[in-house]
């Protein structure tokens, strides 16, 4: 079967899936819950508050997102490199060197003007 | 080190000579964006000019270098088998140099708007007070060198690759920095993001189209070279139709880039709203590196069926003329007539390309350099002329030009004499090379239509004549900015070489005929 | 992961998985995942809420790379996982975000008949394709998936020799394609500071300065007659403070009316 080398990657992800289940649900279960009326209410004075309409995300954030697609998309490439890096030898190492060298170009512009900075 | 592993791979053999113009280009893109990053402010200006246009000159020298040492004559495949350098290659290659280097001078311009065309930083608010307050002070953002550089190194990477999967990659190399450039005007920012928006939208469905295209055409030939494909047309025992359908996708994704309709609805959007600069190196430069995919992949991996998809193109061809002339009459902005005319003109570089036969090649070459010279220097006017809002491009705004800028006018006037068509101008002798190529080439009706478009778009050009010279300018008319050194340059430019090659054609023409062989 | 395919027995193994033939274990897999990767792409167009769909598309493309890895494309699959599911997904919900998850579309049509004209259009292209595609394949034996991976030993591996050989140029040009992108993102989002930030002694000083007022700004309508935002503040000596109010609301003078009692609390009545 040609999953069989993945077997451990699934058992991974079900740990994880259930050690974020478990916490989930095991927080409110055993946590100590101690409610009275005043402690739900706003503090003072003031009127209840209303939910208020969830906020924008400042744009940095995606200047981040796109910055990560950049370097894992270098990633994804390195990925057959490494598998069979005997086979490729120098040349293959070479071109791989110059691809990422080529890349940190644009890391080098994206950290000498700031977009690293999250201020 | 296991057996199974052992087999060994044949390294590729790379001729660095023979595809040194585009590593030329991309490497001083390269340059360039190192340049943004570790020179000061004041010094960015000065280097990216001189890397842009050192880049190049020396990609242009090399080229010509190659030509001279027989390649056109012996073509050869490189980088396992990846890029063609043969005579259209080197050609098409020189013909989006030497445009290129013509928009380099109009983008590097800073005198006739001041601190350039472009927005200082494009990510503050469009329309907020410190939007305005750049627009008075900072001067333009020098990304857009690197930028361009990317881009045209990504065209000659275009029209050399001889597979369809390093032409998707060069297809987005040349995109991606296009759709940038179109955001970063600095007036009217919002239509320049929105142009860009639009663009970037429509070109990534195109593209999605053409790998869609790739997929089919690999299933059908068991491979992406051009040369296989073509082989798999005549011999293969799979259905035409895979092939087909593979074939009518990559069309869609190369007739997009080519704005032929109907797959020309981004063009007058995205030419208004570009900075006009830009609009200059995307009616000039992009048309060359469509046309020069669309040529290889007709000539080299489906000339053998061409029976079959010529008058689908056809149609095409004569709906790109027809429509495009009819719709430029309409027309009341400068930059969306001359962007229906660009649509128009395709229609005539198809009509060229669907000769199928050497003279198509070299009159559909020698058409492209034409037009993108004539077209260069008609966008390089219409920065010119402005008020205090920027570009005043609004048809009415130019009534009466004539009379308070004679020379504008005048040269304006030889250029749209030249898209007319009229003799002794470039714009003749590209349309008598297509046509003639297209009669030879059996293709009688698509000339028809041709020369009844030509007759159709010469209303809109003569209109414009018209308005300049025979009409009372308003009080409120714009001035013409006294332009620069950079933007007469590439003026002259643009006009001399459309008179040169309306009295003296050949001089092109013998360049175009001797490198019409592609290599397969 | 890596070790495991480079490993001797991963090439064989992988070359084992040969079309036609179907193990328990992959139609386990298959009937499984089939079944959630297809509710989730419907809940994902269903989904009133566009974070609530992205998130379905999440689970939807991980099930698609799944797939591709059961279906001895190692390669594939980890690039929709890692970059799909993990990258792009990651920046559809960021756009998201700043967009505003509680913006919707206008469902408004600009031009009339579009959606519909589009609709069918869509599936006139979609039934001529899968049409097209069908008739052409139908004659067509699939072949090749063991003599490709036995070149190389496996999938991965042969992929890494066509992108060290025959398309070293394009795989080169690529990073060109990545830099591009990561200039344009800064370009259009990201706002260079200028000059160097202010260290916390100096805004200090700046705000002790002479000609500034060190104190939080009066806040509209204090010792004034009303609580307007159009109200500004009194100061001690009787003056009109401007800085107590927003230079974009016009200050004024309140009419008798304005400053009536309302008798909000007990209802008042004559309004």
């Amino acid at each position: 079967m040609s999953i069989a080398p993945y077997v451990p990657i699934a058992g991974l992800l079900v740990l994880g899936a259930l050690f974020a289940l478990f916490s989930c649900t095991i927080a409110p279960l055993v946590g100590p819950k101690r409610f009275n009326k005043a402690k739900l209410e706003a503090y003072e004075c003031g009127i209840e508050p209303a939910p208020v309409p969830a906020g924008r995300f400042p744009i940095r954030f995606y200047l981040t997102a796109m910055l990560f697609i950049v370097f894992d998309i270098e990633i994804i490439f390195l990925y057959p490199w490494a598998v069979s890096f005997d086979m490729l030898g120098t040349f293959g190492f070479v071109e791989m060197l110059l691809f990422i060298v080529t890349v940190f170009i644009a890391y080098a512009y994206v950290w000498r003007r700031g977009g690293l900075d999250w201020d | 080190m296991n057996p199974v592993l052992a087999a060994d791979i044949t390294l590729p053999h790379i001729n660095y000579g023979a595809i040194a113009p585009i590593l030329i280009l991309l490497g001083m893109a390269c340059v360039g964006v190192l340049a943004e990053a570790f020179l000061p402010r004041t010094l960015r200006y000065p280097v990216q000019v001189l890397v842009s246009l050192v880049a190049q000159v020396a990609g242009l020298a090399t080229i010509i270098g190659l030509a001279l040492s027989n390649y056109a004559k012996k073509p050869t495949l490189t980088a396992g088998d990846a890029l063609a350098v043969d005579g259209p290659g080197l050609f098409l290659q020189g013909a989006v140099l030497v445009l290129g280097i013509v928009a380099t001078l109009l983008i590097a311009e800073r005198s006739v708007e001041r601190g350039g065309a472009f927005v200082a930083q494009a990510a503050v608010t469009a329309g907020s007070e410190a939007d305005a307050e750049q627009a008075r002070r900072q001067p333009s953002q020098t990304e857009i060198f690197p930028l361009s550089l990317f881009a045209l190194g990504g065209m000659m990477l275009f029209v050399s690759a001889n597979d369809l999967l390093t032409m998707f990659v060069a297809l987005e190399v040349f995109s991606l920095p296009l759709y940038l450039m179109c955001a970063l005007a600095r007036r009217r920012r919002l239509l320049s993001q929105e142009a860009a928006v639009k663009y970037f939208l429509l070109g990534a469905f195109s593209s999605a189209f053409f790998v869609y295209g790739i997929a089919m055409l690999y299933g059908f030939a068991g491979s992406v070279k051009f040369h296989d494909i073509a082989v798999a047309a005549i011999s293969s025992g799979k259905s035409d139709l895979l092939m087909f359908i593979g074939l009518a996708m990559l069309a869609i994704g190369l007739l997009f880039k080519a704005a032929a309709v109907p797959f020309h609805v981004w063009t007058p959007d995205v030419y208004q709203g570009a900075p006009t600069p830009v609009t200059a190196l995307m009616a000039s430069c992009t048309k060359v590196a469509a046309f020069g995919g669309i040529l290889r992949i007709f000539y080299v991996a489906f000339l053998d069926s061409r029976w079959d998809w010529r008058p689908v193109i056809g149609v095409i061809a004569v709906l790109t003329m027809v429509i495009g002339a009819i719709l430029a009459v309409t027309q009341t902005d400068i930059k969306r007539l001359l962007a229906y005319s660009s649509i128009a003109n395709a229609g005539y570089v198809l009509t060229g390309v669907l000769a199928m036969q050497k003279d198509g090649i070299s009159s559909s070459l020698f058409y492209l350099v034409t037009y993108g010279f004539t077209v260069l220097a008609a966008f390089g006017l219409v920065t010119l002329v402005r008020d205090q809002d920027g570009e005043a491009t609004h048809l009415s705004r130019w009534a009466g030009l004539g009379r308070k800028a004679p020379v504008l006018a005048g040269v304006f006037t030889f250029l749209m004499l030249s898209f007319a068509g009229i003799p002794l101008t470039s714009g003749f002798t590209g349309k008598f090379a297509v046509f003639s190529a297209a009669l030879g080439g059996g293709q009688t009706t698509l000339v028809i239509f041709g020369v009844l478009s030509s007759v159709l778009l010469a209303f809109p050009y003569l209109r414009v004549v018209v308005l300049m010279y025979l009409q009372e300018p308003a009080a409120d008319a714009p001035t013409v900015a006294v332009p620069g050194a950079l933007t007469s340059a590439a003026l002259a430019i643009g006009a001399i070489v459309t008179l040169l090659l309306g009295v003296w054609p050949s001089v092109l023409l013998d360049v175009a005929n001797s490198a019409a062989q592609f290599v397969g | 992961m890596t070790h495991v395919l480079a490993h001797p027995l991963a090439g064989q193994v992988l070359a084992l998985a040969s079309p036609g033939a179907m193990g328990t274990g992959e139609k386990v897999a298959f009937w499984v995942l089939g079944i959630i990767a297809l509710g989730c792409a419907i809940a994902m167009v269903a989904a009133r809420n566009a974070m609530h769909s992205a998130l379905f598309l999440v689970v939807t493309m991980f099930c698609l790379g799944i797939f591709y890895i059961i279906q001895a494309g190692p390669f594939i699959g980890m690039a929709q996982i890692i970059v799909y599911t993990g990258a792009i997904m990651m920046l559809f919900l960021f756009v998201l975000m700043l967009v505003g998850r509680d913006v919707s579309d206008s469902l408004i049509e600009t031009l009339r008949g579009q959606r519909t004209a589009g609709i069918l259009v869509g599936l006139g292209l979609a039934g001529l394709l899968g049409g097209g595609i069908a008739r052409a394949l139908g004659s067509i034996d699939a072949k090749g998936l063991e003599q490709a991976n036995a070149t190389h030993g496996g999938n991965v591996p042969g992929l890494a020799a066509l992108m060290f050989t025959r398309y070293v140029f394009a795989f080169e040009v690529t990073s060109a394609l990545l830099i591009t992108a990561a200039v344009g993102a800064m370009i259009l989002a990201h706002v260079q500071r200028n000059g160097e930030k202010k260290t916390q002694k100096e805004q200090s000083r700046e705000r002790f300065a002479e000609g500034n007022h060190p104190a939080p700004k009066a806040g509209p309508g204090v010792f004034a007659h009303s609580n307007s935002v159009a109200t500004p503040a009194i100061l001690p000596d009787g003056t009109r403070s401007a800085r107590s109010i927003s230079p974009l609301v016009e200050p004024r003078e309140l009419t008798a009316e304005d400053t009536r009692p309302k008798d909000t609390l007990t209802g008042g009545g004559n309004q």
